[in-house]
């Protein structure tokens, strides 16, 4: 008789007794309705960090599938990986190679990075870092004559001034007309292309080069670097430094934010949105014109010729998106980037691969990231709301 | 979730699938080039017994079926002979011209091949900084003062033109002939000049229309703007279309080869390589191509320099058109005859073609 009754009751016991250690657990600050509660512990901790996890993530894919990629051709990925990375960051051609190509990755990423903040997409960086190389090209030959400091802040500060002219074109037909700037910016991408390829077959070109190119940087204004460290580079950290502090700590960069994130209540609040919109695309173009100014006084062949800007303009998006809009971001983005950049060459030459396979591990990141689905699948329901990229606003 | 991983898997397995499909076809063209799977077998190029060429591309691929591919073949085909070991590194970005130059001077490499006008001067640069190594600049003139261990290869364009333009004045029958080209460089100018003093050699009554592409870095890569040009000479009554600059000159040859006639009455001319090869779109026209013999000049100079007969400064590469290959019944043998004849003189110098570089 004792038992049938026992049991039930012991049930009820642990039923009872367990209550009161779930409800021991702090109970959770009133959510939202329907809203799952913010997670703790590690869980707590990646989601919190999720804009950091999610490229670390998506880059460690990347590499997998690109893995899957180098075994199909034939090579070891193990040692496909170990050659790439010990040439980009062991030995001093390759270290010094990685830096060269991380300044204009961090000035262009940074020149995408500030748009965002405001709700902007800025797509031409490409063009504004044309427009900074070839008005550096044009000034440093102008003052060939004065002595080689002089020429390269000339040229830096020409490219600055010249690729923020650019910026802020797209800055005021939004402001002012309401042009897309995506619109915008693609087509000053192509109108810069024409107007330096007139510039550089006619008023700029060196009549001693067979080919349409600009006049080299003179010897003395030519970046030096130290060691294995591009003088570019310091001057990028520092600006990255100083743009995150911007966006921060000055009442500029919270205009700025606060623009981007509802420029309606901005507006109420008395910010005045056509000048924060042309001053935003002005410090990204002067930005971008920068990373092309130093291109021209840091990179053989030092002239702008036919292929120089590369895609680094368009590369800046990819760094953005990869730092997931945060200024500090763009470093180590610029550095993963500039590394597989750097070490394709050495990599093609010892295991036979196509150096592409590098843009291909760039392409996969990229995708990884700006996909929700690394986030979706590690955080479910703890997902940070909106991506940046899905921000911008047209009107 | 179940549904979600097996659909991955799936996909993965697809993926991997077209990949292995991939690399089975590359396999074999990426094998010869790059050494990393076989390093092991091949010999340590800083030993003066192993004979090592190195190659760097311009930007593009050893299969663009432009001259990187040729420079390329051009190695491969004495590498036999010479019991050379070869590779290359093919260029992605302009501004890596040095550094992959640098990869094969790292690895002690006997014999740089750089390809392209556009490397010349990291070619010198590299020349002066490792006068040990020998540098063969592939279509790059070489200026006073040369640099002694670098050879400038590179080819009378307008020779190749005279007798392309030899073959289209004593073959037309309306006494109009058309010329497209890129931009307005040297190399295009040679081809231009030597192809309308050939036709007018052959043909005192023939008229040449020329056309350049105006500057602009799209100059040789522009078929749109070349096809339109060449519907208007073949609008005017031209029968005869040269193309000559990369892109731009296909699209000239491809319009051609969909005109009505086209291999009958209308006929193009190739250029730089036999592009019968190259460019099936222009078979029903592509009588010939004004050819340089990219091929065979690596080669030379390969061998000279293994016979240490190099010599620094310029090396002239030979030029002249390539096969008739499906025109070969529709080309009258006395045509035939007169071209050969003509391409005989041009190279041992009998015969100018009225071109003055510069």
């Amino acid at each position: 008789m004792a038992d049938p009754r026992d049991e039930p009751s012991g049930a009820d016991q642990g039923v009872v007794t367990t209550q009161p250690t779930t409800e021991a657990t702090p109970p959770p600050v009133v959510p939202e309705r329907g809203a799952p509660p913010p997670p703790t512990g590690v869980l707590g901790l990646l989601v919190r960090e999720q804009s950091i996890i999610v490229p670390l993530v998506a880059v460690v894919a990347a590499l997998l599938i690109g893995a899957l990629l180098i075994r199909a051709q034939g090579v070891n990925p193990t040692y496909a990986y170990q050659t790439l990375f010990t040439y980009s960051f062991l030995t001093a051609d390759g270290l010094q190679g990685t830096f060269e190509k991380m300044v204009p990755l961090i000035l262009c990423g940074l020149a995408v990075v500030i748009p965002l903040r405001v709700g902007l997409f800025n797509i031409g960086a490409q063009g504004q870092l044309m427009a900074g190389a070839i008005a550096a090209a044009a000034t440093a030959h102008a003052v060939r004559e004065a002595p080689g400091v002089i020429i390269a802040v000339v040229a830096m500060v020409a490219g600055i001034l010249f690729g923020a002219m650019w910026g802020s074109i797209a800055g005021a037909l939004k402001a002012t007309r309401g042009v897309h700037e995506v619109i915008s910016t693609i087509m000053l991408n192509s109108i810069a292309a024409g107007l330096i390829d007139y510039l550089v077959n006619g008023p700029f070109k060196d009549p001693s080069s067979p080919y349409p190119a600009s006049y080299s940087a003179p010897d003395a204004s030519r970046f030096v670097p130290l060691g294995v460290v591009p003088i570019g580079l310091p001057i990028a950290l520092v600006l990255a430094v100083l743009v995150a502090w911007m966006l921060r700590r000055t009442t500029l960069g919270f205009q700025f934010e606060t623009i981007g994130r509802n420029r309606h209540a901005a507006s109420y609040a008395g910010i005045k949105l056509s000048g924060m919109i042309v001053l935003a695309m002005a410090i990204a173009g002067g930005l971008a014109g920068l990373a092309g100014s130093v291109e021209y006084l840091e990179i053989d062949p030092y002239r702008y010729q036919d292929g120089i800007a590369g895609s680094l303009g368009f590369d800046g998006i990819t760094i953005a998106l990869l730092a997931r809009s945060n200024p500090l971001g763009t470093i180590p983005a610029a550095l993963l980037v500039g590394a597989l950049r750097a070490g394709s060459s050495n990599l093609s030459f010892n295991t036979g691969l196509q150096p592409e396979i590098v843009d291909m591990l760039l392409a996969i990141t990229l995708l990884l990231v700006s996909l929700p689905i690394i986030a979706k699948l590690i955080f479910r329901r703890h997902t940070a709301k909106s991506s940046a990229l899905a921000s911008s606003w047209g009107s | 979730m179940r549904s979600h991983v097996k659909l991955s898997a799936v996909v993965a397995a697809g993926l991997v699938a077209a990949l292995a499909g991939c690399g089975g076809s590359t396999g074999p063209s990426t094998g010869s080039g790059g050494g990393g799977t076989n390093s092991a077998a091949s010999g340590d190029c800083s030993s003066a017994e192993v004979f090592c060429v190195g190659l760097v591309t311009d930007v593009g691929k050893v299969d663009d079926k432009g001259f990187n591919q040729a420079a390329w073949e051009g190695v491969e085909q004495v590498k036999g002979e010479l019991g050379a070991q070869t590779k290359f590194v093919e260029t992605t970005d302009p501004k890596d011209y040095a550094k992959n130059i640098k990869q094969f001077t790292d690895a002690k490499y006997d014999v740089i091949v750089t390809v392209g006008f556009l490397m010349g001067d990291a070619t010198r640069a590299a020349g002066k900084q490792y006068p040990n190594t020998k540098f063969i600049g592939f279509d790059q003139f070489q200026a006073d003062p040369v640099v002694p261990n670098v050879t400038g290869l590179i080819f009378h364009e307008d020779q190749a033109g005279y007798a392309a333009g030899y073959l289209a004045g004593l073959m037309t029958k309306s006494n109009k002939i058309g010329v497209v080209l890129g931009q307005e460089i040297p190399p295009t100018q040679a081809y231009a000049a030597g192809y309308e003093n050939g036709a007018k050699a052959a043909n005192p009554s023939v008229t040449v229309s020329k056309v350049y592409h105006p500057a602009s870095n799209t100059a040789f890569n522009d078929p749109v703007w070349g096809a339109g040009e060449a519907k208007k000479m073949l609008a005017q009554g031209a029968d005869f279309i040269f193309g000559a600059g990369g892109n731009t000159g296909n699209g000239a040859l491809q319009e051609a080869a969909k005109t009505a006639g086209a291999g009958d009455k209308i006929f193009c001319i190739g250029v730089d390589l036999d592009q019968w090869d190259t460019l099936p779109a222009a078979h029903p026209c592509l009588i010939t191509s004004a050819e340089k013999h990219e091929k065979d000049g690596i080669g030379e100079l390969l061998k000279a320099i293994k016979g240490n007969t190099i010599k620094p400064g310029n090396f002239f590469g030979t030029a002249g058109i390539s096969p008739f290959h499906d025109f070969d019944s529709k080309v009258p043998a006395d045509v035939k005859t007169k071209v050969a004849d003509i391409v005989k003189k041009l190279a041992d110098g009998s015969q100018a073609t009225g071109y003055k570089a510069g």
